[in-house]
């Protein structure tokens, strides 16, 4: 009885002497779901960011707040100076740079957003064509919230695979990675909607050159391996005999889902370095113009070779390009350091050996099926 | 044996729940932050130093029973008292109960920290260590059945989180595992070496072996205890590995929880804010059975109470959590923690055995001769 | 001082010692009868402070009936007592007692026991000239008719329950399990109030220790009076400081008979509807009668969902309060629209929110139970919506939170015993506070707190936690899931049974087996 006693006279000593923990009630807090990060005046930064605010009318609202400081978190404090509610970025979504203060290096901020508790690794970075501020303080007439608008469409054309993904963790993965770089969608404003327009591709956390929206699909190709995902692509009309066409044309567009890829990468040559890659596609055709009779196996086998051909040059096209750049992101120094015993591989030693790589890409198609109708 | 322990059937416990015991009395907080040292020094062949890590405990215990099968039943400080003789056998027993209350000490403040730094970075140290301690000696004071019963629903009720792992694995890089062993043995082993503040909790064994019940089970369980310990580390490093890419991993202080932040249910995102808070129950174990060992301890040197003896020591461990009181100075008291209890748990049980044997060796030949 | 006695009625023996000094006692407070008429009537009239309801009734000179007029069958007394003695000349009470024509009669030389006999409905015949007068016991038999048991129905099963009477109650358990090893010990507790209670086991199944410690506790209780066997169970069970009950109150004879047949204890206390079972582990607290009842995968399926929602019940409204006090984070994106929505027009913060609209539906609960039935229905309903619409459009509660409440409500009533529903709900007021004091660290600590005071208490000196913890994996069989009955025909080994097998564990459909060989 005594002991008892003792409890819970503790218990309540402890209550009313302490109080309690630091409190975030839900609705006295600015929800911050998308930040902006712009190259201000003298190498300061210009955060915009977009806080969700629940209004009495039971309705959300969105207030955007443009500050400029020296540090990130710095702005913050000042945000807070124009915010009604206390600004808490536990709930944000996703991260957005201004291409100029990305081609100047994101590595600081993606060091500071890894090192707060407050940050999930899913939240998503992604490049603005221009000043993530304009593109953020636009009235779009169909977008209630930007935040969440923004986020969705990433996480969607993610989800789809029609976009690489670029969670905090992974960006955080390639940064600190000595074979691997950074690669970013790039978001567009385009009237008054606003679109994925490509991959920014970074070198040691600056951004060095970009792909467009099409080739991500490639970059994925040989990154990742396709689960779903949809393509849409074209042969030129010369790579067929016109013997199988009807109405023969220079251009044959074709449209494939749902993909499934399985890739192989091999290590040839350490020395210059040069790799083998062997994918093999399997997908279903939902679209080809003009016509060609997929029914007789003759036509569909070599319609498959004309496709795998095709894909491999265009995948060259794209390591080409990315080379010319001189961004890694499809981690083959990944591959290198994994394969090359005490290779010690650094960020610097592998854009050395980067620039010469060479591959050879070589592309297995097979078409599963083409719909209900033949 | 003139100080073994005599025990009624009621206080004494299954070999079967040894299982329990060792295997909670191991996983704590050393799990939430250690791949980053031992990959420091291993680097990606870090698994294989927390497998070699593994095996030594197999090892060590196996000489543990040994030693403690010598004396039928009775623990450690008794066969130290017969060992060296009742001054020696003292000091070694005051060494014990020391290093007891410093692992006790040591894995409380750490979870203070990481509560701190996950989820009330407001919240006093001092109301955090006295809420812990009122915890930790309500299970005290309903004796070993309870503290037990509290190893046994820590495990059965924190199962669910090892399929939480599952996530992490749709961002694996397994490549990053590749070569295996690049790294050459002595960074392996230092590996090893850092790998015991971690891995100690199984030399619990050396106090509890007197209360088991079928001691003729007690090494069937142990080493399952140790293997699961082993497993879930190994796995846990496995996917760290391959996770976070290298020097990401040597900047993430709590790696395993870094790992659950990516964890998003229907109902829960965030999953690293509830994981830590529950490792209250992952580490209550921990704290119990470490205060256990120094009161069985304190009782062989002086004739004190269990209240009074729980009263006394969660003061001192109180004030001492004040004490220390940044980030630095945590991983200072770990680092020689670690560092003593490398001695402690790897180095010296085999000694003690060895002098054990030899003191055998030699009364059964002096008898002989007389 | 009162008497501590034991009365056995059925022939088991009880052990030597006990029964040596029960024995000294009655020689201590042993008191003469005298023969004279006179003075007896007196000694009675004084025994009973010369009450207006204590009959003497003198059929010859020399013999003389003295009875409590309400306690006694009048007609029994008229047709029978009086009846035979009419007749009767020769005058010894050995005489007497032959010519009764009832069964419950006994010679008896001691003034107090024929006393105490006369408050259950004993007759004093007393014949003028002896020490020894003839104790007839014919009690009124006024006792509710049998119905069903208000608080425990259940759709498959028997469908009766107990009643005030303890006689009536025995026999109904005897009617389940017709065994000569099916003991009744009778004790009388309660210095004033008398009151029989009566201990059930089955000789070689239930363990000798655990019937020695119950019979040991009942009789070591001093208290004026005992009216109800809730009482009883307060006085008897282990920790009566813990908020967790550790014996089972039931109101069911065959839930009874079960946990006999199981090698438990049970205690019937006249006056009161409900039988004590002992001991009763945590986990049995959450199993009704009827999943044995019900095929097995039901049952299953009952069992899961009560557990599920007693864990839901608790820890639903905690959570609320600490994730919007403390831990937005962790409330995913889609939800986070509507909580934040519900919650904008709120003005008190989420612990003062949840603490209101739980003391609300306590209110409710409270005053449905003292109201008349028909009422309280009416009440309940009425109440919930009018308030629960109320308090949203008024702006006090959200209207998720209503929703939480209400469910947590919803399932704290599925718990199969009434003492354990009141603590299932009650319990989450301290983990509401510690939520909203330091959400998810509160409730943490909480719920160790509760884990390890589950651990701590014993029920029966056999351990609550039973049969997780200390861990029989053969009793999980018939725990939180319910395996078929080919595989339960062992004995919980919580009770410690001196027999474990039920029954032979056969083949499980033997008779199909015969008929595939035809």
């Amino acid at each position: 009885m005594k002991k008892y006693r003792s409890y819970i006279l503790y218990l309540l000593l402890l209550i009313s002497l302490v109080g309690c923990a630091e409190k975030k009630l839900l609705e006295k807090v600015g929800l911050t779901t998308l930040i902006g990060y712009d190259l201000g005046n003298e190498d300061n930064v210009k955060t915009t960011a977009v806080v969700r605010q629940v209004n009495t009318e039971f309705q959300s609202q969105v207030a955007i707040i443009t500050s400029e400081n020296e540090t990130s978190q710095g702005t913050r404090t000042k945000i807070n100076r124009r915010s009604s509610k206390k600004i808490m970025a536990g709930q944000l979504r996703g991260v957005l740079f201004g291409e100029e203060l990305a081609r100047k290096g994101v590595g600081h901020y993606v060091d500071t957003l890894l090192k707060h508790s407050e940050m999930s690794g899913s939240v998503l970075l992604a490049v603005v064509e221009g000043q993530s501020k304009s593109l953020l303080e636009f009235e779009y007439p169909d977008i209630d919230d930007i935040g969440d608008h923004i986020y969705k469409l990433l996480e969607q054309n993610i989800k789809g695979e029609q976009m690489i993904s670029s969670t905090l963790h992974e960006v955080g993965h390639d940064y600190y990675s000595p074979g691997r770089d950074i690669a970013m969608p790039i978001l567009k404003k385009d009237k008054e909607l606003i679109e994925i327009s490509g991959v920014a591709l970074f070198k040691n956390g600056e951004m060095v050159g970009k792909l467009s929206a099409k080739d991500s699909f490639y970059v994925k190709l040989i990154r990742d391996n396709y689960n779903t995902g949809k393509l849409e692509m074209m042969i030129k009309g010369d790579e067929l005999p016109s013997s199988l066409m009807k109405n023969p044309s220079d251009r044959i567009d074709l449209v494939f889902d749902p993909i499934k890829t399985k890739k192989e990468l091999k290590l040839v040559n350490q020395a210059t370095p040069e790799f083998d890659l062997q994918i093999n596609v399997k997908a279903r055709l939902m679209e080809i113009k003009p016509y060609i009779d997929v029914g007789k196996p003759k036509n569909v086998a070599k319609l498959e070779k004309a496709i795998g051909k095709s894909l491999s040059e265009e995948l060259s096209r794209v390591i080409a390009l990315s080379q010319e750049a001189d961004s890694d992101v499809f981690g083959f120094g990944e591959y290198y350091r994994s394969t090359v015993r005490h290779s010690d591989l650094t960020q610097e030693k592998w854009h050395g050996l980067y620039k010469e790589m060479k591959v050879n890409v070589h592309v297995d198609f097979t078409l599963l099926r083409s719909g209900i109708m033949e | 044996m003139k100080n073994s322990i005599q025990l009624s059937q009621k206080s004494t416990i299954n070999a079967f729940l040894l299982f329990f015991i060792i295997h909670t009395a191991q996983i704590g907080v050393g799990i939430h932050g250690f791949q980053r040292i031992i990959y420091q020094d291993a680097k990606h062949d870090a698994w294989i130093s927390v497998l070699l890590a593994g095996i030594a405990t197999h090892i060590i215990a196996f000489i543990m029973i040994k030693t403690l099968e010598m004396y039928s039943s009775n623990d450690l400080y008794g066969i130290h008292q017969d060992v060296f003789g009742k001054w020696i056998g003292n000091f070694f027993n005051i060494i014990y109960i020391l290093y007891c209350s410093a692992a006790f000490f040591s894995v409380l403040r750490n979870y203070i920290e990481v509560v701190q730094t996950w989820v009330f970075p407001n919240v006093n140290t001092w109301f955090l260590a006295a809420t812990l301690l009122l915890i930790v000696m309500y299970t005290f004071t309903g004796g070993l059945r309870v503290i037990v019963g509290v190893s046994f629903f820590s495990l059965i009720l924190s199962i669910w989180l090892l399929p939480m792992l599952v996530y992490p694995l749709k961002f694996m890089e397994p490549r990053s595992l590749l070569p295996i062993l690049e790294a050459d043995m002595s960074g392996i082993l230092k590996g090893v070496q850092s790998m015991t503040f971690t891995i100690i909790g199984f030399e619990v064994l050396n106090v509890i072996y007197p209360f088991i019940k079928d001691k003729n089970n007690v090494r069937k369980y142990v080493h399952l205890g140790l293997l699961a310990t082993t497993f879930i580390y190994v796995s846990v490093m496995l996917v760290s590995i391959t996770y976070f890419s290298g020097d990401l991993l040597t900047k993430t202080i709590w790696a395993t929880l870094s790992l659950f932040s990516i964890i998003k249910l229907p109902f829960v995102e965030r999953f690293e804010y509830i994981a830590v808070c529950f490792w209250m129950l992952i580490i209550l174990p921990n704290l119990c059975l470490y205060v256990w060992a120094a009161y069985r301890g304190t009782i062989r040197l002086v004739n004190v109470n269990a209240t009074k003896f729980v009263w006394i020591f969660s003061l001192s461990i109180f004030i001492a959590s004040l004490v220390v009181k940044n980030r630095t100075q945590i991983n200072m008291v770990n680092n020689y923690f670690g560092q003593v209890a490398f001695y402690v748990i790897f180095v010296y049980p085999i000694f003690l055995y060895v002098v054990a044997v030899v003191k055998r060796k030699f009364k059964s030949h002096k008898e002989q001769i007389e | 001082m009162f008497n501590k006695k034991f009365k056995l009625s059925s022939a088991k023996k009880q052990p030597a010692a006990e029964g040596e000094k029960s024995k000294e006692n009655e020689e201590k407070t042993k008191s003469t009868i005298s023969p004279l008429k006179s003075v007896f009537i007196k000694s009675v009239g004084n025994a009973v402070h010369n009450s207006s309801d204590l009959k003497v009734k003198s059929i010859h000179p020399n013999l003389t009936l003295i009875y409590i007029d309400n306690l006694v069958d009048g007609e029994v007394l008229k047709k029978h007592i009086i009846h035979d003695l009419l007749g009767n000349t020769s005058e010894s009470p050995e005489n007497v007692l032959s010519v009764l024509s009832i069964p419950n009669a006994k010679l008896s030389g001691e003034i107090d026991g024929a006393i105490t006999g006369m408050m259950d409905g004993t007759v004093l015949i007393h014949v003028e000239g002896y020490s020894q007068i003839v104790l007839a016991n014919i009690p009124t038999k006024e006792s509710r008719a049998l119905s069903t048991p208000e608080n425990e129905s259940q759709v498959i099963g028997s469908q009766v329950g107990f009643n005030e009477s303890l006689t009536t109650n025995i026999s109904l358990v005897r009617r389940y399990i017709k065994n000569p090893d099916l003991c009744n010990e009778e004790i009388k507790v309660g210095e004033r109030s008398n009151t029989a209670v009566s201990m059930l086991y089955i000789k070689g199944i239930a363990s000798e220790e655990m019937i020695n410690m119950l019979r040991q506790r009942i009789t070591d209780i001093k208290i004026d009076s005992l009216l109800d066997s809730s009482i009883l169970e307060q006085l008897i069970d282990d920790n009566s400081l813990s908020i967790f009950p550790q014996m089972l109150l039931t109101e069911r004879p065959d839930k009874l008979c079960s946990e006999l047949l199981n090698g438990k204890l049970g205690v019937i206390v006249d006056g009161s509807t409900m039988a004590i079972v002992a001991p009763h582990s945590f986990l049995e607290f959450f199993q009704s009668q009827e999943d044995i009842n019900l095929r097995w995968q039901i049952a299953t399926f009952a069992r899961l969902l009560r557990f599920s929602a007693v864990v839901l019940s608790i820890f639903l409204t905690p959570l609320y309060v600490a994730a919007l006090t403390f831990h937005y984070e962790v409330i995913p994106q889609t939800l986070l629209v509507t909580l934040s929505e519900s919650r904008s027009l709120v003005p008190f913060p989420p612990l003062f929110e949840a603490l209101l609209l739980e003391l609300i539906i306590e209110l409710l609960r409270e005053a449905g139970i003292r109201l008349p039935s028909k009422v309280g229905q009416t009440i309940g309903i009425v109440g919930g919506i009018v308030i629960g619409t109320a308090a949203v459009q008024a702006g006090i509660t959200s209207n998720i939170l209503i929703i939480i409440v209400a469910l947590g409500a919803l399932a704290s009533f599925t718990t199969p015993s009434y003492m354990m529903g009141n603590v299932i709900r009650i319990i989450r007021f301290p983990l509401i506070l510690l939520a909203g004091y330091w959400g998810f660290y509160g409730i943490m600590f909480g719920f160790c707190f509760i884990i390890i005071h589950l651990l701590r208490q014993t029920s029966l000196g056999s351990p609550y936690t039973a049969p997780f913890y200390p861990p029989r994996v053969k009793d999980w069989r018939d725990s939180i899931i319910r395996m078929p009955l080919p595989f339960t025909f062992k004995r919980p080994s919580n009770t410690r049974p001196e027999d474990e097998d039920k029954y032979e564990p056969g083949p499980v459909n033997p008779e199909k087996n015969e008929q595939k060989v035809e």
